[in-house]
């Protein structure tokens, strides 16, 4: 499969670089459901979408962030404290641990 | 010799990045953020932001919380509807139900079901927000 050049939005290919893969999303969807649920395509579809602005989002406001701080780099906890600010505080503890971890 | 740590692999991305921890590959979460950090500051070069190599495993496992909160959620609506099946409706029920999915607001609008049915039809779902269609309003 040839990549589109000069056209930034057409073709497969570049239109998929927006989402994170399905079979991925689909997976970790899984988890959140019993075992006799099931998960239909569009539902797999519409979350890909929504991950894609989830991070878009929190991106943004990391960027501001930085932007008004004077710095050119947006790291792991400007992320985080974006996602506290934007109501998903219950993810900043797990996302804290998680990043010391790295770290070491 | 440094012994790999288990995140080692989190540089190189493709097949070693599936196989270690994360369950996202890191170089597309990278691809995203960087159109809305170009994108999301006024749209000129002063808005580029560089990203640190450890921003994409923070979202790695951020947007597993996410994918799975938001999937919970819609399964209380397939269940509401006595469903086992989740469906992109359920997601978007999930969204309207839930203050902090606000944002996502318009991007489960904005997806046709496969049967054809518009946006916000279906069974026994609430009626469409005024205003919605037409733009924002204030």
């Amino acid at each position: 499969m040839s990549e589109a050049v000069g056209t930034p939005e057409s073709g497969g290919a570049k239109e998929q670089e927006r989402f994170l893969p399905i079979a991925n999303i689909g997976r970790i969807m899984r988890r959140g459901v019993p075992e006799n649920g099931k998960i239909a395509k569009d539902a797999k579809e519409s979350i890909q979408e929504c991950v894609s602005e989830f991070i878009s989002f929190i991106t943004s406001e990391a960027s501001d962030k930085c932007m008004k701080e004077k710095r050119k780099t947006i790291n792991g906890d400007d992320l985080i404290w974006s996602m506290g600010t934007l109501g998903f505080e219950d993810y900043v503890e797990p996302l804290k641990l998680y990043l010391k971890l790295y770290r070491e | 010799m440094r012994l790999p740590s288990p995140y080692s692999g989190v540089f190189r991305g493709g097949s070693t990045a599936r196989t270690g921890p994360h369950a996202l590959p890191l170089a597309r979460i990278k691809k995203i953020m960087k159109r809305s950090a170009r994108d999301g500051s006024g749209g000129d070069s002063a808005g580029a932001r560089m990203i640190s190599c450890e921003a994409p495993v923070v979202f790695s496992s951020a947007c597993e919380l996410f994918v799975a909160e938001l999937t919970r959620a819609a399964w209380d609506s397939t269940l509401e509807g006595r469903r086992r099946t989740v469906h992109a409706e359920d997601v978007a029920a999930a969204v309207r139900d839930t203050n902090v999915f606000d944002f996502l607001v318009d991007v489960v609008k904005a997806r046709p079901s496969d049967d054809g049915v518009s946006a916000g039809d279906g069974e026994g779902s609430v009626a469409p927000a005024v205003g919605v269609h037409g733009g924002m309003q204030g």
